[in-house]
């Protein structure tokens, strides 16, 4: 027979669960679709509920809930009369101390490029740098016994090809949100520009009368 | 910091032992066995002893494992090649170290992992239930509101809590 106490508790329990559910979703199904989900977590925690009038029961709890300010980013989407910056190659180069993480977030940056339908050009690894110290093993003297200590950068790179300055903006601030801890990204934009007019045509060709008198 | 010791350094210092032993034995000398007082690396390492002393995942491994059996303690990107900031990073961490030791005092059960990400510093740790939550709760709020104040930029903390710390083997 359980106590009517603990039935009230674990309804709220079950109440609070699901608003949580709830309000994940509706963060999900709002306007922030570009965002992703992965950025979700980054940005949203879990709300702390109004416990204070339920006895909580005082059994030690493994984690602990602690409130992130969930701001409202509304995406405003502007429509201008400007012709877009349309980029020939986009190349965004990763560096990281660890191999592993590189790989994961090669396979997310390849994945999002695919599903948001850019052109992947090559992707490849560049080799590594390796940075190498040798100090000396003891404060005050020893000098033959050394220690020698290194710093290893592994490269990623990752080249987008025919992409539109929109498409690169959202593509680019996507995957810097979800860039992991540890790692350093460089990005290489080469824009396209339209040929100037006063160059298109050769000055030779407007100017025919001036050749005779210099003859 | 990402560092890890190659292995160039022992056979260096294995071989300056082996000249030092052999020049002592050619002089005849009654057994005064004078060694270099830095012999074998003593970084980051509990020495094998008789067997009573519980010791966890991490300080059991050497620090040439880093990378290989171990993660990275403190996540940055100011070790990379071309980036810089490192001397002001490393010193960050140690004031937070010692400020999370001293803050739960007794109650941190492994090291304290702190990772960056853009302005973000995230301090991941593992506690012990030593403390009755409420207090915890404070001690997070406080934690975070003076490191955000004092380094100007959001600080936030992970906290895990276990009932009491994991062994790995006895040393």
């Amino acid at each position: 027979m359980i106590s009517p106490s603990v039935r009230s508790l674990k309804n709220m329990a079950s109440l609070m669960v699901r608003k949580r559910e709830l309000f994940s979703l509706a963060r999900i199904l709002s306007g922030v679709s570009y965002l992703g989900p992965a950025s979700l977590s980054v940005c949203s925690g879990h709300r702390k509920c109004n416990i204070t009038r339920f006895h909580l029961p005082l059994t030690p709890s493994t984690s602990f809930h602690t409130t992130v300010l969930t701001s409202a980013a509304q995406s405003a989407i502007t429509v201008t009369e400007e012709p877009d910056t349309l980029f020939q190659k986009l190349v965004v180069l990763v560096k990281g101390h660890d191999r592993a993480v590189l790989d994961s977030y090669e396979f997310f940056a390849t994945m999002t490029a695919k599903e948001l339908g850019i052109s992947l050009g090559k992707v490849f690894e560049p080799p590594k740098d390796i940075e190498r110290l040798t100090l000396l093993k003891s404060i005050h003297i020893f000098k033959k016994h050394r220690v020698q200590y290194e710093m290893r950068t592994h490269y990623r790179c990752i080249e987008l090809h025919h992409i539109t300055g929109c498409t690169a903006q959202v593509y680019l601030e996507y995957i810097q949100r979800n860039l992991p801890e540890g790692v350093a990204m460089e990005v290489t934009k080469t824009a396209m520009e339209k040929v100037p007019d006063h160059i298109l045509e050769p000055m030779w060709k407007e100017i025919p009368t001036d050749d005779k008198p210099s003859q | 910091m990402a560092a890890s010791l190659s292995s160039i350094g022992n056979v260096r210092v294995l071989s300056a032992l082996a000249w030092s032993s052999s020049l002592c034995s050619f002089s005849g000398s009654r057994g005064l066995h004078v060694t270099v007082s830095c012999c074998k690396n003593r970084a980051a390492r509990i020495r094998v002893g008789k067997g009573d002393k519980p010791v966890t995942y991490e300080q059991a491994h050497h620090p040439h494992h880093i990378g290989h059996r171990k993660g990275w303690l403190s996540q940055h990107t100011s070790n990379l090649k071309g980036e810089d900031g490192a001397a002001e990073r490393t010193v960050e961490d140690v004031f937070i170290r010692r400020f999370m030791f001293g803050t739960f005092h007794g109650c941190l059960a492994n090291e304290i992992v702190i990772k960056r990400r853009g302005n973000l510093l995230n301090v991941c740790a593992v506690m012990l239930q030593k403390l009755p939550p409420q207090k915890f709760y404070f001690l997070i709020g406080y934690t975070e509101s003076l490191l955000s104040h004092f380094y100007k930029c959001p600080v936030k903390l992970e906290i895990q809590t276990l009932q009491d710390k994991i062994v790995y083997k006895y040393l």
